[in-house]
């Protein structure tokens, strides 16, 4: 085979070529730590990685939406806490003012104390978040409890419940509407506290028994719809705790279709410069052999 | 009869046959790096032989002929070669360009403004009677919105920039299919007079190849030693030393971009769906067939966005209570035209009842399960389905086009190798004959001087 001086200096070249472009998309690799950085590099896994990026965007949204479920909850949550002891308090009051020993005016003294719980109450029932009504249904953007005359309450919100999404097509329950919680289900809360008032302002014993009968009903009533409160706030939590491990295995996917193992990026990296390396000597040596050297005259 | 004045003669011929193979070995090394090049061997052969006793004595050496060495096979290979290189990398440059445009990793794509869009609506799904919330989905909106625009902006100026290379790429065959006439002339005109016009002939094999590179070529030689070239479907581009031209005419029908017409005389025809190589098949085929694809996808999934969303957003109610409002607008949308409709956060149609009832999420909910909706239209894959779709049918035919033009590089390299090793100058080679032709030119000049000394004794017989 006749070997012509341009093949030898065409062969050196695109060997070269071959060898740069190799160690520069090594030296990429190992640089971004990502081995699929464009669709070329890999249709297949670029693929999963536009649907895999999507289903993080997602589920951190989800995550994202729970949050702000767990904040209204834990408010609900708490206002309902604040609300059994008050309920407490008041039958409390109830009771030592049940024995016939207290005069009127004794009751009339824990009226005055009885009103101001009442009106601690509505504005428990109108605790808000960001400007929102947490127990006003849908209707959040007006107090649902507004206090009428003779201490009647009245409700302004909705029986409408809030939901966030938390999955594909998948919604749970953020909120519980104060209907259920005050005046609606079995008794009145705001009810059951006004006629003991007007008990104790009448000096009514019969009437102040009868008042803690329905108070009691009152505090099953708000416990009941407190534990409801903590019921959606557990499904919160399980789902939350599920789609953190959606997170976890979608990121593992696609670090496996995305990221280069490191050492193997590097040993790479050095194989390629040592053929650059190799390749250079040898070409040194092809070029050292020309006949001309020998002929010197 | 064979006297000393032979020797002369002999001597002579065989210092000038000597020469001229010393010459042809110069010319070979000064041209070891001229590209197409090929190798020129001197042939000898003896002169005619003189009749004598006891026979025929001979006369010397003379140069017959000066061969250029070349495998037509091979050079035709490489020509088909250059046609399958020349539409590969166009392909693969233009492909390459497109698919940056889907490069996720700066979140700069439309897939991340897909994903920010519905996240934008979960947000105000959970904190429905927030503006600020609803202000945000309307900018997220408006960013998508871009991201379309941009796609669109991006591709069409891809098809513009293209159309300019095959503008480029029509002047560049003009002009070398000029090249061809003139030097089909000269050859023609040197090989009428009995020359070998080895020269002319590389530079013609090197500028059909470069032809080759731009279209698809055949080439025939006739009689003469001029060539043929016809182009397209057989088209003829050279004949003898006339030249037929292209010219790239606006097709306003295909956005004023040019169509390929071929002027053979008469009225010019278009040959843009015949031509099946060189650049110019690939950039038509990136320019005419890979980004208009692209583009009908990117506004298939523009207009189902929209009718989606605005089918559902329709339904609700705004915080003023406001109903059946588009959130994009809604006519003929396109990548290009898709434009968000709504203004006023406040007219997001998140509840599904009148007004009132700010708290009602009804309805962003339902607008935020459109992300996981399996569109018909689309084929029954849902919106980011049918991105990721996008994406990787171009990933896949940027990758594809790619290793075509690598592999095809492979086979233009073996053919190189090829062709060194028929044509390509080895200095080596060169250096040894050099030597031999030096040392032959030496024993020549003895010769003569020989010759010489035998004059002179029979002079001095005289005396």
């Amino acid at each position: 085979m006749r070997v012509a001086d341009q093949q030898i200096f065409g062969q050196v070249v695109s060997q070269f070529q071959q060898i740069s472009q190799k160690t520069l998309e090594a030296q990429l690799q190992a640089s971004t730590g990502k081995r699929v950085s464009k669709p070329s590099d890999d249709p297949v896994a670029f693929g999963r990685i536009v649907l895999d990026q999507t289903d993080l965007a997602q589920t951190n949204q989800w995550l994202r939406n729970i949050d702000s479920g767990t904040t209204r909850l834990a408010s609900a949550d708490n206002a309902l806490g604040q609300v059994d002891t008050i309920l407490s308090r008041i039958k409390e009051l109830a009771v030592s003012a049940r024995s016939d020993t207290n005069t009127a005016n004794d009751r009339n003294l824990i009226a005055k104390e009885v009103r101001e719980l009442h009106r601690e109450l509505i504005q428990l029932s109108n605790t808000e978040i960001n400007g929102q009504r947490i127990f006003a249904g849908t209707k959040t953007d007006t107090d649902p409890f507004v206090l009428g005359s003779n201490d009647t309450v009245t409700y302004a919100g909705n029986s409408e419940t809030q939901s966030i999404a938390v999955g594909r097509n998948q919604s749970l329950q953020v909120t519980v509407p104060g209907d259920q919680i005050f005046t609606g289900a079995t008794t009145n809360v705001f009810d059951s506290v006004k006629n003991l008032l007007a008990a104790l302002e009448s000096n009514n014993g019969s009437g102040i028994e009868t008042g803690i009968g329905t108070l009691d009903q009152a505090i099953t009533q708000v416990a009941a719809a407190r534990g409801q409160v903590g019921a959606l706030d557990n499904r919160l939590t399980t789902t939350q705790a599920a789609l953190q491990g959606t997170v976890q295995l979608v990121q593992t996917s696609l670090s496996k279709d995305q990221d280069i193992d490191l050492a193997e990026a590097i040993t790479n990296l050095t194989r390629q410069q040592t053929a650059l390396q190799a390749a250079a000597s040898s070409a040194n040596a092809l070029f050292d052999n020309s006949l001309l050297k020998f002929l010197k005259t | 009869m064979s006297g000393i004045s032979n020797l002369f003669n002999i001597g002579t011929s065989s210092l000038f046959a000597f020469q001229e193979s010393l010459s042809v070995t110069a010319h070979n090394i000064a041209n070891v790096n001229t590209k197409g090049y090929s190798k020129q061997d001197v042939i000898l052969s003896e002169t005619l032989p003189l009749n004598g006793r006891p026979g025929q004595i001979g006369t010397g050496v003379e140069v017959k002929t000066i061969k250029r060495n070349v495998d037509l096979f091979v050079n035709s290979q490489i020509l088909s070669s250059k046609q399958q290189l020349g539409k590969n990398g166009a392909s693969q440059n233009a492909l390459s360009n497109i698919e940056s445009l889907f490069d996720d990793s700066k979140n700069q794509s439309l897939g991340t403004g897909l994903n920010d869009f519905f996240n934008a609506i979960q947000d105000v799904s959970t904190d429905p009677s927030n503006v600020t919330a609803r202000s945000v989905l309307l900018s997220k909106a408006q960013t998508l919105t871009d991201r379309f625009h941009q796609a669109d902006t991006t591709l069409t100026a891809q098809r513009q920039s293209l159309d300019q290379e095959v503008d480029h790429s029509i002047t560049t065959i003009n002009s070398l299919a000029k090249q061809i006439a003139d030097l089909n002339d000269k050859i023609s005109q040197a090989e009428l007079s009995g020359q070998n016009a080895n020269d002319l002939r590389d530079q013609r094999q090197q500028v059909v190849n470069s032809l080759g590179e731009q279209i698809n070529v055949a080439t025939v030689e006739d009689g003469t030693g001029q060539l043929s070239v016809f182009v397209g479907s057989g088209q003829s581009l050279v004949e003898k030393n006339r030249v037929h031209t292209l010219s790239g005419v606006a097709n306003s029908s295909n956005s004023g971009l040019l169509d390929v017409d071929y002027n053979g005389g008469g009225t010019p025809v278009s040959i843009s769906s015949v031509i099946s190589g060189g650049r110019l098949k690939g950039l038509l085929d990136a320019r005419d067939t890979t980004i208009p694809a692209t583009l009908t996808k990117l506004d298939a999934l523009a207009s189902n966005l929209v009718s989606e969303v605005n089918t559902q957003h329709k339904l609700g109610y705004g915080l003023d209570g406001s109903t059946g409002l588009n959130f994009f607008t809604s006519s003929g949308v396109t990548a290009k035209s898709i434009l968000v409709s709504l203004t006023d956060g406040k007219k997001v149609a998140a509840s599904d009842s009148a007004a009132g009832v700010p708290g009602n999420n009804v309805n962003a909910l339902a607008l935020g399960n459109l992300q996981h909706k399996s569109i018909t239209a689309l084929g029954s894959v849902t919106l980011n389905t049918y991105y990721q779709t996008t994406v990787s049918d171009v990933g896949s035919a940027a990758q594809q086009a790619s290793q075509d033009l690598e592999a095809q590089q492979n086979l233009q390299d073996q053919l190189d190798a090829q062709w060194s090793q028929i044509s390509g100058v080895s200095l080596d080679e060169e250096l040894v004959h050099m030597l031999t032709f030096q040392r032959a030119f030496e024993a020549s000049s003895k010769v003569v001087v020989m010759a010489d000394e035998l004059m002179q004794t029979i002079l001095t017989l005289k005396r």
